[in-house]
């Protein structure tokens, strides 16, 4: 499944997000939106738009065609299948 | 003014205005150290200390209901959280933090 994350790298929820994929060894790609140029934070607001409206708190990670918003360690292990596993 | 100093003036500046709000800082030491360093960068290159968990756009509007200590513009959605979005703050009567998770806006049927 493929797992998606909009992070900043302001931000310490979205550094245990990754820490958390990391740690469960779940491959994933992310883009740090407040790095990005102003070309690219308007695509990507876009882009979160449709997958979310009004959420401009992040972390966003989708997996498959599910959103999170928010950090939610919990949840992204039940999407996952990872149920019964410790999380980060 | 260094990173240290300001980051003390942040934090008087914020228990002014949170503490009325029945907010406190976190007891989570790192967190809230992590968050004000990020908030005195955020300073530095915007001139405004806006939350390191909420992404800025071009509509400055709203950029400012982003602007730490940022409370009163989400109270409804914060109360039931009993947390800020980035953490930074709590409800008075949180032992731990931990305990608390994000909750986005939409899920409690607000924006």
């Amino acid at each position: 499944m493929k797992v998606f994350m909009y992070a900043l790298s302001t931000c310490p929820w979205c550094f245990k997000t990754k820490q958390y994929f990391k740690s469960h060894h779940i491959p994933f790609e992310y883009v740090d939106y407040d790095l990005q140029n102003e070309t690219e934070q308007e695509r990507i607001l876009k882009e979160i738009a449709t997958l979310s409206p009004h959420a401009m708190g992040f972390p966003i990670v989708k997996i498959g065609s599910q959103v999170i918003v928010g950090y939610n360690p919990e949840k992204y292990s039940e999407l996952l299948g990872l149920k019964n596993s410790v999380v980060a | 003014m260094n990173a240290d100093s300001r980051k003390r003036a942040l934090r008087f500046l914020y228990q002014k205005v949170i503490d009325p709000l029945g907010y406190k800082f976190s007891p989570d030491h790192d967190l809230v150290e992590f968050l004000l360093d990020q908030e005195v960068m955020l300073e530095r290159k915007h001139g405004i200390p806006f939350c390191p968990c909420q992404g800025l756009t071009k509509n400055r509007e709203e950029n400012m209901k982003i602007v730490c200590p940022c409370i009163p513009f989400h109270r409804d959605h914060f109360d039931a959280m009993k947390r800020c979005w980035c953490g930074l703050f709590v409800h008075k009567d949180v032992t731990n933090p931990d305990e608390l998770r994000q909750i986005p806006v939409t899920e409690l049927g607000g924006r």
